[in-house]
């Protein structure tokens, strides 16, 4: 690679443009969060940084022309929406995978149909979705109908991790718990789950991001109740003020924190084993 | 219950056992007529019929692919089973599930619990049964102690060299007092120097258990040296069930008399009886030998099976004559086509007149080696008496 210059270059090059589309917006944005309030706007340049706009959506500052940011509730409700179907996906993935781990009959017709689910684009089925409950004459909530859409949405996902996982997992290890005396169902507990373990997790953080910030179905399917996504565009269709940007770093850095306690779970449930053997080969 | 077993039955157990065995003694462990099909209609065990002592030595060996597994995996209640009975000391276990039946499996790859420590590995399977605190870890200290474990009790099994992880999984498999113990190939991962001194340790364990070991292996030697008996298998069907001894002296068919032992197989057709041996007309001459209980009608193909062991080098010398064998002693003749020296072992490959080519084994200091060299002309010879003569199918 030395003696290429060229090439060298031109990597790094797309490299540093590559760093700045997927984290130029989001500087940007941090940036202008901490605009002057309440007359600054969504724009450079910065009058004077302040973090008015901070204080602004946790309604701290005395009454202004500004409303309040409309999306308190909608915070609570995509939370919620996400956590359970993160629970409900990561189930349901878990235990179709583990169906998945036999051929049984009809079983590439059941793969495709639990992967249809993130194939279809999202604002047919958002659509569909609206369609079928008009003419059933079901009422659209984001409990219902929306919460529905993002099962289906994220159980494919919840499934192809643990099947990954499956696929490498090794079963004479749940062999030799039976063949102890353990039951089926006291051998998957003990055994099989805890180590399964680190694939749970990649699948529940799937489910939650994806469903956090699901957008096309619930566009369709939340019906009056907006889901977060849905506020923050809403917002858009008034006045853009910087405490939408605040808002955006808040929550991104709450994605950051989501990661880092996945981190920090994986590293934990992969390290207990080696630092084990690591401290009796030092004893 | 005999009537099952197909009379063309390639062996099953010898027939003096069927009238002296009362039909009320149960064994340890019975196959009837046991057949396994996949679901992908590969036939993976036909025709199998067993019966296992209480704390006999029973070993499956076989080429790859013959169903050893497959047929040990059935008994442990991991395959269903397509037809046919598996019993456990007379009782039928074919519906019971794994964790019912009172066998525990040793895998090739330990298969040991990674987020366990040793101790608990070992203690798991008496927690399971619902053994006091205090009684469990009384019983896993036993079994640590007995299988050297102490040092390493406290660690995760990916800390451990592969003979430990053996003795871990040999540990927490006896600690629950299994009837019977399978194990599928569980010397497989190891180097042969610990694969040697785990052998004796493994014997020395089921002489002193007094518990039934069914082993798994497609190491012919390791088989030989542990087992009271040994089952060998090809293609799904059980080709003979002897003790080794009988297996290496008396194989019963071609595929027994080429997969143990090294032996040389000459074919021909049978003469008939003379002096109480078998003889058969070979393309080098008459040939001897004992029959294996066969009864082979004159005219019917035999094949002679001479292990290499048993024959004689003699050198044609500078003369380039015969020698003369003596009358109870076969003879062959060719040229040496390869000729090597390993250790205290000379292996010669000596090509016979029609092209056929016989393996010898001998001590390397019993000929001079520039009179067994490549191109040099050599007799062989053997007492009649080692020699066996089956039939060929
Ligand atoms: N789950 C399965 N589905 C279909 N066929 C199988 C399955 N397991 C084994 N077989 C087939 O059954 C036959 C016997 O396999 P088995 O594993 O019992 O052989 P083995 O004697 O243990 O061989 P090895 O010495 O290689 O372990 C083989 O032809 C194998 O391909
Ligand atoms: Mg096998």
């Amino acid at each position: 690679m030395e003696g290429r210059p060229l090439v060298r270059w031109s990597l790094m090059i797309y490299t540093g443009l590559f760093i700045v589309f997927l984290y130029g917006p989001f500087v940007v944005l941090a940036i202008l969060s901490f605009q002057a309030g309440p007359n600054g706007g969504p724009q450079f340049p910065i009058i004077h940084w302040s973090i008015y706009w901070y204080k602004q959506l946790f309604s701290l500052n005395p009454p202004s022309s500004v409303a309040p940011l409309p999306i308190g509730d909608a915070l609570v409700r995509s939370l919620i929406l996400a956590s359970v179907t993160m629970v409900l996906s990561t189930v349901l993935g878990t235990i179709t995978a583990q169906a998945f781990r036999r051929r049984f009959k009809g079983s590439t017709l059941v793969f495709y149909l639990v992967v249809l689910g993130m194939i279809v684009p999202g604002v047919l089925v958002g659509l569909g979705v609206a369609l079928v409950s008009n003419s059933l004459d079901i009422a659209r909530t984001w409990w219902g109908t929306a919460f529905a859409t993002h099962v289906v949405y994220t159980y494919p996902f919840a499934f192809l991790v643990m099947l990954a996982i499956f696929n490498r997992f090794d079963r004479s290890v749940e062999e030799a718990a039976w063949s102890l005396g353990v039951p089926p169902g006291r051998t998957f507990r003990k055994i099989t789950f805890p180590l399964i373990f680190p694939g749970v997790l990649s699948a529940m953080l799937f489910a939650f991001t994806l469903s956090y910030d699901e957008f096309p179905r619930s566009l369709f399917a939340a019906g009056p109740d907006l889901t977060l996504p849905l506020a923050i565009y809403g917002t858009f269709q008034i006045e853009v003020h910087p405490d939408i940007f605040a808002f955006g770093v808040l929550t991104t850095l709450f994605s950051f924190s989501l990661l880092a306690v996945y981190g920090i779970l994986m590293a934990l449930s992969l390290r207990r084993a080696r630092k084990v053997a690591i401290q009796e080969e030092a004893a | 219950m005999l009537r099952r077993i197909a009379p063309d039955l390639p062996v099953s157990i010898g027939d003096c056992d069927r009238e002296r065995v009362p039909a009320t003694v149960s064994y340890d462990l019975e196959l009837r007529d046991v057949r396994k099909v996949y679901g992908n209609g590969t036939i993976a065990v036909e025709r199998f019929d067993l019966r296992v002592e209480r704390g006999e030595f029973i070993s499956f060996v076989g080429p790859s692919g013959c169903g050893k597994t497959t047929t040990l995996r059935m008994i442990a209640g991991f395959e269903a089973i397509t037809a046919g009975e598996v019993l456990i000391r007379g009782q039928r276990i074919n519906e019971l599930p794994a964790e019912r039946r009172p066998t525990s499996t040793i895998f090739q790859n330990f298969a040991l619990f990674p987020h366990m420590s040793v101790q608990a590995n070992i203690e798991y399977g008496l927690a399971v049964k619902g053994l006091a605190p205090a009684e469990r870890r009384a019983k896993a200290r036993g079994m640590i102690e007995k299988l050297e474990l102490a040092d390493v009790a406290a660690r995760r099994p990916d800390g451990l060299s592969g003979g430990q992880r053996q003795r871990v999984a040999l540990a927490r498999s006896l600690v629950v007092e299994p009837e019977i113990l399978l194990l599928d190939e569980p010397l497989g991962a190891l180097d042969a120097n610990l694969r040697k001194s785990i052998q004796n340790e493994l014997k020395l364990l089921q002489r002193n258990l007094g518990i039934t070991f069914v082993f798994v292996t497609h190491a012919q030697s390791e088989a030989l040296v542990l087992s009271d008996r040994v089952v060998v298998m090809n293609r799904g069907t059980i080709e003979q069930l002897s003790t080794p001894y009988e297996l290496y002296r008396r194989p019963k068919t071609p595929f027994v008399a080429r997969f143990i032992g090294r032996n040389a197989l000459i074919g021909g057709r049978m003469i008939g009886l003379s002096d109480g041996l078998c003889a058969v007309d070979t393309p080098h001459g008459a040939l001897r030998g004992r029959g294996n209980g066969e009864d082979l009608g004159p005219g019917d193909a035999a094949i002679v099976v001479v292990p290499s062991e048993a024959i004689d080098i003699h050198p044609a010398g500078r003369s380039g004559g015969m020698p003369d064998l003596g009358r109870d002693a076969n003879g062959l003749s060719g040229q040496v086509i390869s000729s090597d020296v390993v250790g205290h072992t000379l292996f010669l490959v000596v090509r016979l007149g029609d092209g056929a080519e016989v393996r010898v084994e001998s001590h390397v200091a019993r000929y001079a080696v520039d009179l067994v060299a490549v191109g040099c002309d050599v007799a062989l010879s053997w007492a009649a008496e080692e020699s066996t003569i089956i039939r060929q199918d």
